[in-house]
């Protein structure tokens, strides 16, 4: 998988997300930066709750009113090469970046549509709300609908109840891409569908990839999911982008203790079960975050440092980011338990 | 047609053929949804007809032995005078057993004859339910047509800005009305607008209409009746929107957490087409089938307000037959009740059906 590495889409810099809430303030994203190439996907992986979706809600502006979002800034570059910051813009200019730049398939695609309006009265009121023509939007809806292998035709005539979980699933891929934005983020897209339908999902979506050749943030608790698809991976633990890097350096030479757990807790054909681990403890408290390292009280590899200082983020060779004291040891046995499976 | 052979034989064949299709047909005039719901809609009103027949003719005292009382107390009569004197007046055999009642009155029916008037001698009920139903029709009608619809759009703009000090004030506004009953504010408005601010002359609003004015349409007439309607139509409007606003609110919000309403904003729709087509459309469907109660109810919905404004209704009138035990009104304004609640709640199914295509009729053909 390829992609152009000289032309940044969307470039987030340190980007903070807090919610409101009775006890304190809670800090779901803490100063996440990173770089979506043209036509690259990225996966965003880690434990539930640790920021991954409320990072992806913050690039649209989708959070619910309880939170805050503040940082340098999302600068988004147009294809006429135009660069805006999405969090300066208005509310009309951001309607409009909405879904013909930036669009998102939800998770839990069953309740995504509403129940009362036909497939094809949602491709018109997105048409409109974006001054494309209805014909236009029209052909093209047939088009996606087909590429994602629907009866188009039908399709577009029924109402959502008609449709199963895993038709529904690939109406809302093709919906995302009716306005063909140059990102698309996808949360948990095959979570609530079988394991059939989320193959099929899966080999459209490299497809279409292919042929309109747009960017995607991917996020997944599926490892194996996020290791086909992504061409770049980053680790969020407690509201903090932790590691990053292509998805072979992250995967087999992980740098972060965290990364290295999590990749040790997914199951693997090449390795027997009995290797399986799962990680100690609970994930941390995000009102009263524990102090240095925020894994270092789950971790195997912790040290007294790593309990007082924050690990910075730094780079290492072919491109890859960690924020670990113990990256070395961590690196040695990434090396023994991962490369038996190595390619 | 290319064995044109015996002739008998394709006559046979009709014959089986049409008593097939006529099995045929009966079959499926049984599974239609219409057959099925014009059905059980005649057996409700005869089982609702029944049960009110033989239930009022269980209450304390019948019509004859009301007029006697009456007739003892007002004239002084002796007992024998005044049985005599009422039997008179009433077209009504206190002593005919009811089963044989019960009968007469079917046969009536069947023909259209609801019967005259035990109290009201010559009057039918027919002509009563003619004259009165229309004054309820208009004034209860239209006071919950303004109430529902107000009630809607006030509970999704509380819902929708939730926390702005609109839904503060409403809240508030809505749950004291919701808990005041209707008479309570019918007193409350007769009261300070009609005592104290003098607003409206409270003696000369009394009927549907102006008496002196010769009806017709026009606009002497119609603002005539608008302003005899007014005040039924604002109790009723006040008595019954607090519910409205308060179920609209909170359906509303539950709407408001649906993932289709936030990958709507995401999809960037104006926050217009989201409030109507998403939020509103969605969060009023439980409702339509509250409406559809009220709508069977509007008939017999509003007799303490009607009393108090003593307004031609037929709530009035109902009020009025229980208290003399007139059998026949009774059942005929009982009879109008229990069809137009029947007729509402078909109706209600079409419309639900039309808002929402999942429980639509016959959900194989939405497709063409």
């Amino acid at each position: 998988m390829t992609y152009d590495r000289d032309h940044v889409v969307l470039s987030v810099r340190d980007l903070s997300v807090t919610y409101k809430a009775e006890r304190g303030l809670v800090q779901a994203v803490s100063h996440a930066s990173f770089d979506l190439h043209a036509g690259e996907t990225l996966a965003l992986i880690g434990e539930s709750g640790c920021g991954k979706t409320t990072l992806n809600l913050a690039l649209i502006r989708q959070l619910p009113k309880t939170a805050s979002t503040f940082g340098d800034g999302i600068f988004y570059t147009y294809r006429d090469g135009r660069q805006i910051n999405v969090l300066e813009l208005n509310d009309r200019d951001m309607r409009r970046f909405l879904w013909s730049e930036c669009a998102m398939v939800f998770q839990g695609a069953l309740n995504s549509l509403n129940p009362v309006i036909r497939v094809r009265d949602v491709v018109f009121e997105t048409a409109r709300a974006h001054g494309m023509k209805r014909e236009e939007a029209y052909k093209r809806a047939l088009k996606l609908l087909e590429q994602v292998r629907l009866d188009a035709e039908r399709v577009m005539r029924s109402y959502p109840h008609e449709l199963s979980g895993g038709m529904r699933q690939r109406v809302l891929l093709a919906l995302s891409l009716i306005l063909r934005p140059q990102v698309v983020i996808m949360d948990e897209p095959t979570t609530a569908v079988d394991i059939l339908t989320q193959r099929s999902i899966l080999d459209v979506l490299k497809q279409l990839r292919d042929e309109l050749n747009f960017s995607v943030i991917f996020i997944s608790h599926d490892l194996a999911v996020a290791a086909e698809i992504a061409d770049t991976v980053a680790t969020m633990y407690a509201g903090e982008i932790v590691e990053r890097g292509p998805v072979n350096e992250v995967f087999y030479r992980s740098r972060h203790a965290y990364t290295l757990n999590l990749l040790n807790a997914a199951p693997r054909l090449s390795v027997g079960v009995e290797r399986l681990e799962s990680i100690a403890g609970k994930p941390p408290d995000l009102i009263e975050p524990p102090t240095g390292c925020k894994f270092h009280e789950r971790c195997s590899f912790a040290t007294a440092v790593c309990a007082q200082v924050q690990p910075p983020l730094v780079e290492y060779e072919g491109g890859h980011l960690a924020a670990c004291h113990e990256t070395g040891r961590v690196l040695i046995e990434a090396r023994e338990t991962r490369l038996v499976s190595a390619p | 047609m290319d064995v044109p052979s015996a002739p008998p034989l394709p006559a046979q064949e009709t014959a089986s053929g049409r008593k097939l299709t006529l099995r045929a047909r009966f079959r499926r005039l049984r599974r239609s949804y219409t057959f099925r719901i014009v059905v059980s809609g005649l057996i409700t009103i005869w089982a609702v007809t029944t049960f009110t027949f033989f239930l009022i003719r269980q209450m304390p005292g019948s019509p004859v032995e009301v007029k006697i009382d009456e007739l003892m107390t007002r004239q002084s009569l002796t007992y024998e005078e005044a049985y005599r004197a009422a039997a008179t007046i009433f077209n009504f055999d206190p002593d005919r057993p009811v089963l044989l009642q019960y009968a007469d009155f079917w046969g009536d029916l069947l023909q259209g004859d609801l019967g005259n008037s035990i109290t009201k001698g010559g009057v039918t009920v027919g002509s009563i339910i003619l004259r009165y139903l229309p004054w309820t029709l208009f004034s209860v009608g239209l006071a919950l047509l303004i109430s529902f619809s107000g009630g809607i759009l006030i509970g999704l703009a509380m819902g929708y800005w939730r926390g702005s000090w609109f839904d503060n004030i409403m809240t508030t506004f809505a749950s004291i009305l919701s808990g005041l009953p209707d008479y309570i504010l019918a007193l409350l408005i007769i009261v300070v607008f009609g005592v104290q601010l003098r607003w409206f002359d409270i003696g000369s609003v009394r009927g549907g209409v102006d008496p002196t004015i010769t009806p017709g349409l026009t606009l002497e007439y119609i603002s005539s009746v608008l302003k005899f309607a007014f005040m039924p139509i604002l109790v009723y409007v006040l008595a019954s929107i607090g519910t409205w606003i308060l179920s609209m609110k909170s359906s509303t919000l539950s709407t408001l957490g649906e993932d289709y309403v936030t990958v709507a904003k995401a999809r960037g729709l104006p926050e217009r087409r989201i409030l109507s087509a998403y939020v509103g459309r969605n969060a009023m469907l439980p409702l339509v089938t509250r409406l559809a109660i009220s709508v069977g109810l509007v008939v017999g919905g509003a007799v303490i307000i009607e009393e108090m404004f003593q307004y031609p209704g037929l709530g009035r009138n109902l009020l009025v037959a229980i208290n003399s035990r007139d059998y026949t009104t009774m059942q005929g304004i009982f009879l109008v009740i229990t069809i137009s609640v029947v007729f509402a709640n078909i109706f209600a199914d079409f419309v639900i059906g039309w808002l929402d295509p999942r429980v639509r009729m016959g959900a194989g053909d939405s497709n063409s």
